[in-house]
């Protein structure tokens, strides 16, 4: 940098002394938890060997979390058929949560009094029991209701019989049950998109003649996906997890497979890594998506949209390359 | 004598307790521009907003193109036009907004063509053929592919008007569409408005500009507290106030 048309000046940047510290103890506790995790422990058996007359001994080794048996299981038939379950799940469950939530959220802010306190009512209702409670209710459904009939309300016309044992079996009870729920946590969030967008694009739409139906697919929704992405990739991993309680229902899913195989090797920590390594693996996917949907539905959000990590990696990558090489200095802005 | 594009006789509109439109009346014939200037509350505004029925405006009888504006009237009794018919009136009237209130979502030629497309079915070959054309008469030839966020004010506000004049209306309401410009940003869309009242188009302006006015405006309308206080040709409204209240706003505007 020069000064006032001067000499070359030196310039010294400020010290950021906590951010050190800071960065110093991070890494320290970072250590620990590398080094614990691959530590070995021994199993309490004693192995000796005699070598050139002389007898020596020493402890057997294992790791302390049993690595060995996590990759053994890691692609289990068993496991994997539950990891598929656990998605069928996440997949119908989210279907059916951010279905009815958007018709909950659109009847929330309508102008009839009545469509908007029966979704007011729903979601009070959904929100305040526990899920776990609504799966089992789903499960046992047939206690109060044995037969479901599809016919005309308050007549004698029915075109459709079956017995509430056939349609909720565990997994229908599963998947209905936590779609239900999820219904009453999306529908809030899609209404928070919904009230984001600005009123006057409602004013613009309609004063191109557009009708509310249109307005609100053409217009609002686009632009409320914005502000709903984020919170709902949050849903998503979540229902991801909460389908672990389905095995309350008799559905074996991801943590049921891993729970039926150490019920009878008794490697509980072994195959409950097992199930939380594949809950990570699926998360890291999702976060993935949802980060290259937030970049979609944010176009024409900001002037210039933010590099993606690969572009990112690849920027820093040349900007090290060229501090690297002395003849590549990176222009000074003259001012 | 033809039908006046615009007719109101004794428009009445309140919010809650509040009484923003007293019985205003006005005539607005084909192809005259008119402007409505007034203090801030006046009522300009919700005056041009029921006349594409953004507001529902609660007594008085409201004429576009000789229609009734979101009643039929039928043996005596008024009946509410359905939400299809209002969106088919409302088509056929274009409104620039202070805001600009372009699709944030949508490129310049989406916002333009979108209204063609969806609403009147025009084929998306033609609807951009009439996007590329409309923004070469409003200066912005080459800007298609942008958004609304990567252009200034002035340019935003020239889209807006393209995306109205899309529709093919046979009258524009402008609500105060230079109000929220930097001041050098003005002139560029008072051009373009001024080329298109010279095309002939019916126009109401919301304004503050003064100028803009006493230029272009066929009729100018002074608005105070909910009653058209002046009306007439720009030289007698602006330049030979008669009323008191008049007098004091054009002191201070001017």
């Amino acid at each position: 940098m020069t000064m006032n048309g001067d000499a070359e000046v030196k310039v010294v940047p400020v010290r950021h002394v906590g951010r050190w510290f800071g960065g110093a103890v991070a890494l320290l506790f970072l250590a620990m938890l590398v080094h614990t995790l691959f530590s070995k422990v021994p199993t309490g058996s004693v192995r000796c060997h005699v070598l050139n007359g002389i007898r020596s001994c020493h402890n057997v080794m294992t790791w302390r979390f049993s690595w060995g048996t996590v990759s053994q299981y890691f692609l289990n038939g068993e496991i994997l058929s539950g990891l598929v379950k656990t998605l069928e799940l996440t997949i119908l469950a989210m279907v059916i949560g951010v279905g009815l939530g958007v018709v909950l959220a659109i009847m929330r802010i309508s102008p009839s009094r009545l469509l908007s306190a029966t979704a007011w009512s729903y979601t009070w209702f959904f929100r305040g029991t526990p899920v776990f409670v609504q799966l089992i209710f789903w499960f046992n459904i047939n206690a109060v209701f044995p037969n479901i009939t599809l016919g005309l309300p308050f007549l004698p016309v029915a075109f459709f019989h079956i017995s509430a044992n056939a349609l909720f079996t565990p997994f229908n009870a599963a998947f209905i049950g936590l779609g239900l729920n999820e219904a009453a946590y999306f529908s809030e969030i899609a209404r928070s998109g919904l009230i984001s967008v600005d009123e006057g694009q409602v004013e613009a739409a309609s004063s191109l003649g557009m009708r509310r139906s249109q307005t609100l697919r053409l217009v609002i929704l686009p632009q409320a996906m914005r502000v709903i992405l984020p919170p709902t990739g949050n849903e998503v991993i979540s229902m991801l997890k909460t389908t672990s309680l389905a095995s309350a229902v008799g559905v074996t899913e991801l943590l049921g497979a891993s729970g039926n195989i150490y019920a009878q090797n008794y490697e509980i920590i072994p195959l409950l890594i097992v199930a939380s390594l594949q809950y990570l693996v699926v998360t890291t996917l999702l976060s993935i998506g949802q980060y290259y949907l937030e970049r979609h539905f944010g176009r024409g959000a900001s002037r210039t949209p933010p590099p993606t990590p690969i572009q990112r990696l690849r920027q820093d990558f040349f900007r090290l390359r060229s501090r690297a090489l002395p003849s590549h200095r990176a222009p000074v802005p003259s001012s | 004598m033809t039908t006046p594009m615009v007719e109101g006789r004794g428009i009445c509109k309140s919010f809650g307790a509040v009484e923003v439109l007293k019985g205003v009346d006005l005539t607005v014939t084909r192809g005259e521009v008119s402007c409505l200037i007034g203090p801030s509350g006046s009522g300009k505004s919700t005056l041009l907003r029921c006349i594409n029925h953004l507001e529902q405006h609660d007594a008085g009888e409201l004429r576009v193109d000789g229609e009734l504006v979101g009643y039929v009237a039928r043996e005596g009794k008024l009946y509410e036009r359905s939400d299809r018919e209002i969106c088919a009136q409302r088509a056929q009237i274009g409104m620039v907004f202070q805001r600009f209130n372009l699709f944030a979502h949508l490129t310049v030629l989406d916002n333009i063509t979108i209204g063609q497309i969806k609403v009147k079915g025009t084929s998306a070959d033609l609807a951009k053929q009439k996007a590329r054309e409309l923004l070469s008469r409003v200066g912005l030839d080459g800007k298609e592919a942008y958004y609304p966020s990567q252009l200034s004010g002035g340019q935003q506000q020239r889209v807006a008007i393209a995306r109205a004049l899309a529709m093919e209306p046979k009258l524009m309401l402008f609500d105060e569409p230079t109000s929220a410009l930097d001041p050098e940003l003005v002139g560029e869309v008072l051009d373009v408005m001024k080329d298109l009242a010279r095309s002939g188009m019916t126009m109401i302006v919301v304004t503050h500009e003064m100028g803009f006015a006493r230029e272009v405006a066929n009729t100018v309308y002074f608005l105070d507290r909910g009653i058209i206080e002046e009306s007439g040709d720009p030289y007698s409204v602006l330049s030979e106030p008669r009323s008191e209240r008049l007098k004091i706003f054009l002191s201070k505007v001017l």
